[in-house]
């Protein structure tokens, strides 16, 4: 009879304790996530899956920045203020 | 498209500027010709008659030196100032993108012939000013605007 109290009073802790328990893990869950930082590994990643364009696109792009840059400069002088010195231009290298 | 009046020559009369164009060599260059580079002893002063010269400085891009355009002159603009300044070493490359002609005065026949007359030697050598302060102001609004970038992309 004692035995039958004790595996049965250990029967019932055990739920209990799980019971307890439970929440709480539940619970660690969400505090869990931020250690999966997968955004920081794919901002290292996808850059390097993109498709590259070819250097002479590239060095095209540059030039046609320069252009943009050089003409937005002439402006300013011709006309000194503020505005002009920071207007924008059409280059994808600042868009 | 020739350009009568070269920006160098603002100001002389018709025989001073006569004189002054008989100093030079008119040089013809094919598509693609390099002028000079980057480096280079400064001998020899161009005035752009014909075409166009591109002013090109190297830049790493995808771990290659490129030349990258950073200005480009047209008729009657000067090119190669550095002839006239010191360490007379050239600081750009020159090359052109099309057939192209400029006239080529060396440093010792401009300054023979500035000698020799003063007034010429005086609005040439402001003429020269301008030409390089222009280039200075320009460059200066270039890099302030890549500095306003770089504070709105690290300085927020």
């Amino acid at each position: 009879m004692v035995l039958c109290m004790s595996v049965l009073g250990l029967a019932l802790a055990a739920m209990a304790f799980g019971a307890a328990t439970r929440p709480e893990r539940a619970a660690q869950q969400p505090a869990a996530q931020p250690q999966l930082a997968k955004p920081h590994a794919r901002f290292f990643v996808e850059p390097v899956a993109q498709p590259r364009i070819p250097i002479d696109a590239l060095l095209a792009q540059i030039e046609n920045h320069v252009r943009l840059e050089h003409a937005a400069a002439e402006s300013f002088l011709e006309y000194p203020t503020s505005a002009l010195l920071h207007s924008k231009t059409s280059s994808p290298f600042v868009n | 498209m020739i350009n009568p009046t070269p920006d160098l020559l603002m100001g002389l009369d018709a025989a001073q500027t006569r004189e002054f164009l008989a100093l030079g060599k008119r040089l013809l260059l094919s598509s693609g010709a390099q002028l000079f580079r980057l480096g280079e002893p400064a001998e020899t002063l161009y005035v752009v008659q014909r075409g166009r010269v591109r002013l090109t400085l190297p830049m790493q891009v995808r771990g290659s030196d490129e030349e990258v355009m950073v200005e480009e002159r047209i008729p009657g603009q000067t090119v190669g100032w550095s002839a006239l300044t010191p360490p007379y070493r050239f600081t750009l490359t020159a090359s052109v993108p099309l057939e192209s002609e400029v006239l080529s005065l060396s440093r010792e026949a401009l300054r023979a012939h500035f000698e020799a007359n003063p007034a010429v030697g005086q609005i040439v050598a402001l003429n020269l000013a301008a030409v390089v302060g222009e280039r200075l102001q320009l460059f200066q609004a270039m890099w302030l605007r890549e500095m306003q970038r770089t504070v709105e992309l690290h300085g927020a």
